[in-house]
């Protein structure tokens, strides 16, 4: 009795903490200075990538390291509606989504028959050709690209509120995959793939499902990004630095965690800010710290905490009766 | 006609330079199982390191290859013993990710140290022509290339066949707790792997230079040739390799041929892809037994 007490406080206490926050965040572009609300539009994009590469990685067992295929097209799609087409750049977004989601149908059905190392190189493979395609696509200006002006005339904060909306959306959606019956299905994939084939889970159609929802988010977040940028060059929109940035987020945060994207984007985006004059090494600093991290705590910041103090905001697991109900069949 | 002859030789002359290239990534990946995300920087480390000393100090190519060939070995075997080996047992993931972190790290010392400009190693071989007839030429270079790199391949055959070393690596990447249960220290040889995997690197990197210009963000292109010569060779197999290579150079020539040098590159990677769609497992898996 006592123990539910304490449950129940803590839980209160939990969603107190997290109002608190959500207010925060969308209450900053009025009291906070303008390069600390840049910062935190920075922390929320990078949240939704490193977010969208967990659920790959983290939770599907799909190690992609051709996340700049994504970027590269949203932001692509972003600068041609806007720029040739001159049509609304909300419309460019969500196209951004949605060429995202055609490319991974288009590549699903012989992507997915490699296995393991295979898939991840494959992918970075397809980020490369589809680079050197663009660079020599005369629709989109070779490899000089274009300037987004669409940006020009828009306010740090309505892009801020833009990045908040994906960032946020990101966590949420994650949040509420994991707590449906395929969230489920996941991890035990992940866990177990033959053993979560014989126990009925669709193998094909689960990465599918989850491919195309982290292509999706992805797209739209590489178009709000380069809304940001304001301007694209088929070398910087597919490099491999989107994945890069991606997994060491991941990484530093805890692979596998809700709460490690968060923590390691704010980690990436602050050392980066940080060392601004010094590109190269706030990178080799990254490059260090994931290391460590996978030598020493595997499970990256977020584990680590999880495994000494039992901290655990967004948790993934439900209480037994719950998942009863969920498995009956 | 004469222009698609020169395409197809030079194909096949190049494609002895991208064995060269992904004779390590095979190594390692036909031994070890692991995927070294690192190995495209790491030869192009090796190649900042020949060009440092021939042009610095030494004056002489053979002694920079030398020089380089040594301190390359010695950091494969400190990266494998302090690095990868430490997490080789905990499925696939943590290894392709602790070389992913040492790529970013090597790309962003070389150029803070180098900076982003692209460099060649100057050698009277570079540029003249060997063989010229009113048909074809061959350059020299390329040449070089093909025979060092099939010297290479016949010499680790070799090696891998009639020694001792070599017996113990076959060994352990056959059938691991056996070969500890007969008294091979795994992580050893993997380490000795590793130390075998930088020395061919080495040799390819002072090649590239000499060949190509470079930067320091060309580790990511030579890392997929690699990672291509052994897809399509089949993993561990040297011969393999060597025809891996040669398919390799010949698609990006043809494919110039076809559609224009500037999609030179892009034929390459997609016979890549088509061949990983179909036979992922090598076109010439199996043809080792």
């Amino acid at each position: 009795m006592a123990l539910t007490k304490t449950n129940n406080a803590a839980a209160s206490v939990k969603i107190v903490v997290l109002g608190i926050i959500v207010i925060l965040l969308f209450t900053l572009p009025f009291w906070a200075p303008e390069n600390i609300v840049m910062i935190f539009l920075l922390i929320m994009l990078y949240m939704s990538l490193g977010q969208m590469w967990n659920l790959l990685a983290g939770y599907a067992g799909l190690v992609s390291l051709g996340q700049q295929i994504f970027i590269g097209l949203g932001g692509y799609s972003l600068a041609v509606i806007t720029e040739v087409y001159h049509l609304n750049f909300l419309l460019a977004i969500f196209i951004g989504g949605v060429v995202s989601v055609i490319f991974v149908l288009i590549i699903s059905q012989p992507i997915f028959k490699m296995k393991g190392i295979y898939f991840s190189i494959s992918t970075w493979v397809i980020a490369e050709a589809l680079a050197l395609y663009f660079l020599n696509w005369a629709f989109v200006g070779y490899g000089l690209g274009f300037n987004i002006r669409t940006t020009y005339e828009m306010s740090t904060s309505f892009l801020y509120y833009l990045s908040l909306v994906l960032g946020l959306g990101s966590v949420l959606l994650v949040y509420i995959i994991m707590r449906t019956k395929r969230g489920l299905a996941l991890m035990a994939m992940r866990d177990n793939e033959s053993a979560a084939e014989v126990m009925g889970v669709e193998l094909y159609k689960t990465k599918l499902t989850i491919f195309l929802i982290s292509a999706f988010i992805t797209g739209m977040t590489g178009a709000v990004l380069y809304l940001n940028i304001s301007f694209i060059q088929p070398y910087a929109a597919f490099s491999i630095d989107w994945t890069v940035a991606s997994v060491v987020i991941v990484i530093i945060g805890g692979i596998g965690t809700m709460e490690g994207s968060i923590i390691g984007a704010v980690v990436y985006v602050i050392l980066k800010q940080f060392l601004y004059d010094f590109p190269g090494i706030s990178m080799i600093i990254l490059g260090v710290i994931a290391i460590l991290i996978i030598l020493i705590a595997p499970k990256g910041i977020m584990g680590m905490l999880h495994d000494k103090f039992g901290w655990e905001v967004l948790s993934p697991r439900r209480s037994p009766k719950k998942l009863m109900k969920m498995i009956r069949f | 006609m004469e222009v698609l002859l020169q395409l197809i030789l030079n194909g096949i002359l190049l494609g002895g330079l991208y064995a060269m290239i992904g004779l390590g990534m095979s190594l390692i990946f036909g031994i070890m199982g692991i995927i070294n995300l690192a190995h495209g920087d790491l030869m192009i480390v090796s190649t900042y390191m020949s060009m440092v000393v021939a042009m610095r100090f030494s004056g002489n190519v053979f002694i920079a290859l030398l020089i380089t060939v040594v301190v390359m070995i010695i950091i494969g075997f400190l990266c494998q013993t302090f690095l990868i080996n430490k997490v080789i047992d905990k499925g696939p993931e943590p290894p392709l990710l602790i070389t992913f972190g040492l790529s970013i790290i090597l790309q962003n010392v070389l150029l803070l140290i180098f900076g982003a400009d692209a460099k060649n190693i100057p050698t009277r071989v570079s540029s003249e022509n060997i063989v010229t007839t009113p048909w074809f030429s061959i350059s020299e270079i390329y040449l070089i290339n093909f025979v060092i790199s099939i010297v290479v391949i016949l010499l680790l055959s070799f090696v891998m066949k009639k020694t001792y070393f070599g017996r113990a690596i076959r060994a352990t990447s056959g059938d691991i707790v056996a070969s500890e249960l007969v008294g091979v220290n795994t992580k050893r040889i993997y380490a000795y792997t590793m130390a075998l995997a930088m020395a061919t690197a080495s040799i390819a990197g002072l090649l590239i230079g000499m060949t190509f210009t470079y930067s320091p963000s060309t580790g990511t292109q030579y890392l997929i040739f690699a990672f291509g010569v052994v897809v399509i060779g089949g993993m561990g197999n040297l011969v393999g390799t060597l025809l891996g290579g040669i398919i390799l150079g010949l698609s990006q020539m043809v494919g110039s041929y076809f559609f224009g040098t500037a999609y030179q590159l892009f034929c390459g990677y997609i016979v890549l892809l088509v061949i990983l769609t179909f036979r992922p497992q090598g076109l010439f898996a199996g043809a080792r037994k």
